[in-house]
C-alpha cells in the first residue's frame, strides 16, 4: 500500500483542538496549567513548529541513535580510555552525570506537562516526542556511568546526587524546579526549551562532545552527540510559543520569563562548564577559553535568536557579559577549596603553564585570582595542607544556592546584595540574582539555603563533619584534588631552583 | 553572652564566609576571628597592618574596642574587614 508523504497529512492529523462538551474548556485547560495568559485557543492554532516528524519516523531515527551510542560503548568497554584519561577529564564526567542525569527526568515531566496542557496542537505533538527524548537521556546518562561504579565510587553520584542535600545538588534542584518542574506549559516552552536549551544546553552539548573527542573519550562523545541531536529538535518548541505571546500583546510577560530563565541558566553553566573548560580540561586539549566560548555562542548566536524573535536583550546583558571575565574563576576557587563537599575531584588547574594560559586569556588573572592561589600554593609547598581545607561555610546565594563570590586579590570586588523581605534577610550574589527574587518573592521566600539550614540547627553536629554527613558524602566519595597534588611539585622545583 | 553569626567579607578574599562570633566580642576580636579564615588561607599576611571592621558600604569603621552587642549589627549582616595602618 502506498503511503502518503508526511507533508500531505501532517497538518490535518495534528489539528487536535476540539470543542469539549462534557467539561468546559477552562476546566480542560486551566490557565494555571497552560500559562496561556488568557490568549484564546484559536490564537494558538497558528503555532507552527519548525521541525516536524511523525511517530514512525521518530521511532526509527531514535532506534538508530540508541544503537549507535550503545554499540560504541560496548565496543570500547574493554579499552583503557577510562584508566588512561586525565583525572581532570574523569572529574568532568562525574560532575556532568551527577548534575544532569536525573535533571533529564525532571525535564521529561516538564515536556509531559506541555504534551498535556500546551495550548497549541503543534506544541503538544512536539512535546510528546520531547518527553520521550528526555526519558532516553536520563536512561543513557544513568547507564553509562553505572559501568564505572566498580572502578570509582564517585560515579555512583550519577544517580545519587539528586537524592541528597549536597549543596550543588540543592543548587541544581532549585534552578530546575524553578525553570521547569513548577511552571505552566507555556512557561516551560519559554524557559526550558527556548532559554535553557536553545540558549545553553544545545551549545554546551556541542562543545562537550568536541571536548570528549579531543580527550579521546569516544564513548562520551557519541553519547553527548546522540543527546544533542534530540535537544536541537525539541528546543524548537519555545520559539513559536514566544511568537504567539508577542503577537497577542504579551511581549513584556514573555520578556520577563526569558530574562529570569537566562539569569538562572547562566549560573548553572558558569559553575559547571566554566571550571570544566578552563581548569579541569588538560591544557593541551583546550580549544578555546570559557569566555571565548560564551562570546561566540551566547553573545554571537543566542543574542541574534532573541532579536529575531522580536525580544529585547535582558536588562542585565552587559552585567552578565562582564561576569564572563571572573565569575567562573571564583566558582573554581570555591569548588577546589571546599572540595570535600563535592562528589568529584576538582583539578586545581593552576600549574605554571596553566597560569600563563589563564593570564593570556584573562589579562590580570595573576594579579587577582593568582594572588589567592599563591597563598594556597605556599601552604601546599610547605606541607600545610590543613590550611587549604575549609573550616567554615561560605555564604550561599538565596537564588542560585551557589557561594557568593567574585574577584580576590588586587581586583577585590566581592559584595553581598542583600534584601530584607517580610523580616527575613536574604543574600544574593549579584543584582541579577536579587532581581529574579524580587519578580516573585512569594515563590522563593520559603526556601532555606544550606547556610539557613545550618543556622536553623538542621545540620548536626554543627561542623564540617556534620555538614558532610548532611550532604550524604561518605568516605571514599568526598572530593579531593584530582591529581593528588602532584602539580605542586612544579612549584617546589621553582623554589629549589631559586634557593 | 550569645553566639552571633555575621558574614565576613574580607579584603582580597574571594568569597563571603559565615563567621560565628559572640555579642561580647570587641571589634578587634571579631576581626581576628575573620582573619583566621582568610589570612594565610587565601589572603597574604600583612604583618604591618591591622584589620578594621565596618558595615558593607560604610566609610567609617567601628571603634576597635566596641563590643558587637553595642554596634547595632544584625545577625547575618555583612561586615567588611579591611587592612589599615596600625
Amino acid at each position: 500500500m502506498a503511503l502518503l508523504d508526511r507533508s500531505e497529512w501532517y497538518d490535518i492529523a495534528r489539528t487536535t483542538n476540539w470543542t469539549p462538551t462534557w467539561v468546559s474548556d477552562a476546566d480542560l485547560f486551566p490557565d494555571v496549567m497552560t500559562g496561556a495568559q488568557g490568549i484564546p485557543a484559536e490564537k494558538w492554532e497558528v503555532y507552527d513548529e519548525p521541525y516536524k516528524t511523525s511517530f514512525p519516523e521518530y521511532v526509527s531515527v531514535q532506534r538508530e541513535k540508541d544503537a549507535g551510542a550503545y554499540s560504541i560503548k560496548a565496543a570500547l568497554q574493554r579499552s583503557r580510555i577510562f584508566e588512561d584519561a586525565d583525572p581532570g577529564w574523569r572529574s568532568i564526567l562525574k560532575s556532568h552525570y551527577g548534575a544532569i542525569a536525573l535533571g533529564e527526568y525532571a525535564a521529561m515531566s516538564a515536556e509531559a506537562r506541555m504534551a498535556r496542557f500546551g495550548r497549541a496542537p503543534g506544541m503538544r505533538n512536539m512535546a510528546t516526542f520531547g518527553m520521550m527524548d528526555e526519558n532516553r537521556h536520563a536512561q543513557l546518562q544513568l547507564f553509562f556511568p553505572h559501568e564505572y561504579c566498580p572502578k570509582d565510587r564517585q560515579f555512583d553520584w550519577g544517580h545519587k546526587a539528586y537524592h541528597t542535600n549536597e549543596w550543588a545538588a540543592i543548587a541544581a534542584r532549585h534552578a530546575f524546579d524553578d525553570l521547569f518542574m513548577a511552571r505552566s506549559a507555556t512557561e516551560i516552552a519559554v524557559m526550558l526549551t527556548f532559554a535553557f536549551e536553545t540558549g545553553f544546553t544545545n551549545m554546551q552539548f556541542l562543545g562537550l562532545a568536541a571536548d570528549a573527542a579531543e580527550a579521546g573519550d569516544y564513548t562520551f562523545a557519541s553519547l553527548i552527540s546522540s543527546i544533542q541531536t534530540d535537544e536541537s529538535r525539541h528546543a524548537q518548541i519555545g520559539g513559536p510559543a514566544l511568537q504567539v505571546l508577542i503577537a497577542n500583546g504579551r511581549k513584556a510577560e514573555a520578556q520577563k520569563l526569558v530574562d529570569i530563565a537566562i539569569a538562572r541558566a547562566w549560573r548553572i553553566f558558569c559553575i559547571l562548564t566554566g571550571p570544566s573548560m578552563d581548569y579541569n580540561t588538560p591544557l593541551e586539549h583546550r580549544k578555546q577559553s570559557f569566555k571565548e566560548f560564551m562570546l561566540e555562542w551566547i553573545v554571537g548566536q543566542f543574542e541574534r535568536s532573541l532579536i529575531d524573535l522580536g525580544l529585547d536583550l535582558p536588562w542585565y546583558w552587559d552585567k552578565m557579559i562582564a561576569e564572563f571575565d571572573y565569575q567562573h574563576h571564583a566558582y573554581q576557587m570555591g569548588l577546589w577549596f571546599w572540595r570535600p563537599t563535592l562528589w568529584w575531584n576538582p583539578a586545581a588547574g593552576v600549574t605554571p603553564e596553566c597560569r600563563d594560559w589563564l593570564e593570556e586569556k584573562y589579562p590580570g588573572w595573576n594579579d587577582t585570582f593568582g594572588k589567592a592561589w599563591d597563598v594556597i600554593i605556599d601552604n601546599l609547598v610547605e606541607g600545610r595542607t590543613e590550611r587549604t581545607l575549609p573550616e567554615t561555610l561560605p555564604i550561599v546565594c538565596n537564588m542560585s544556592q551557589i557561594p557568593i563570590c567574585a574577584i580576590p586579590g588586587n581586583g577585590w570586588n566581592v559584595k553581598d546584595w542583600p534584601l530584607e523581605y517580610e523580616g527575613r534577610l536574604y543574600h544574593f550574589n549579584s543584582e541579577i540574582d536579587r532581581w529574579v527574587f524580587e519578580q516573585e518573592p512569594e515563590r522563593y521566600r520559603g526556601h532555606m539555603s544550606l547556610v539557613d539550614r545550618f543556622l536553623a540547627g538542621h545540620i548536626l553536629p554543627p561542623d564540617l563533619g556534620g555538614a558532610l554527613a548532611y550532604m550524604s558524602l561518605q568516605p571514599g566519595e568526598m572530593g579531593d584534588d584530582a591529581h593528588g597534588y602532584a602539580w605542586v611539585d612544579a612549584y617546589r622545583d621553582i623554589r629549589r631552583a631559586a634557593e | 553572652m550569645a553566639l552571633f553569626p555575621v558574614i565576613s567579607n574580607f579584603q582580597e578574599d574571594f568569597v563571603l564566609l559565615l563567621l560565628p562570633v559572640d555579642t561580647e566580642n570587641t571589634m578587634d576580636e571579631v576581626a581576628a576571628a575573620a582573619a583566621h579564615h582568610s589570612v594565610g588561607t587565601r589572603v597574604a599576611p600583612r604583618p604591618d597592618k591591622i584589620v578594621r571592621v565596618r558595615r558593607q558600604g560604610a566609610s567609617d569603621f567601628f571603634p576597635r574596642d566596641q563590643r558587637l552587642a553595642e554596634t547595632g549589627v544584625r545577625p547575618m549582616e555583612t561586615l567588611e574587614f579591611i587592612f589599615c595602618d596600625a
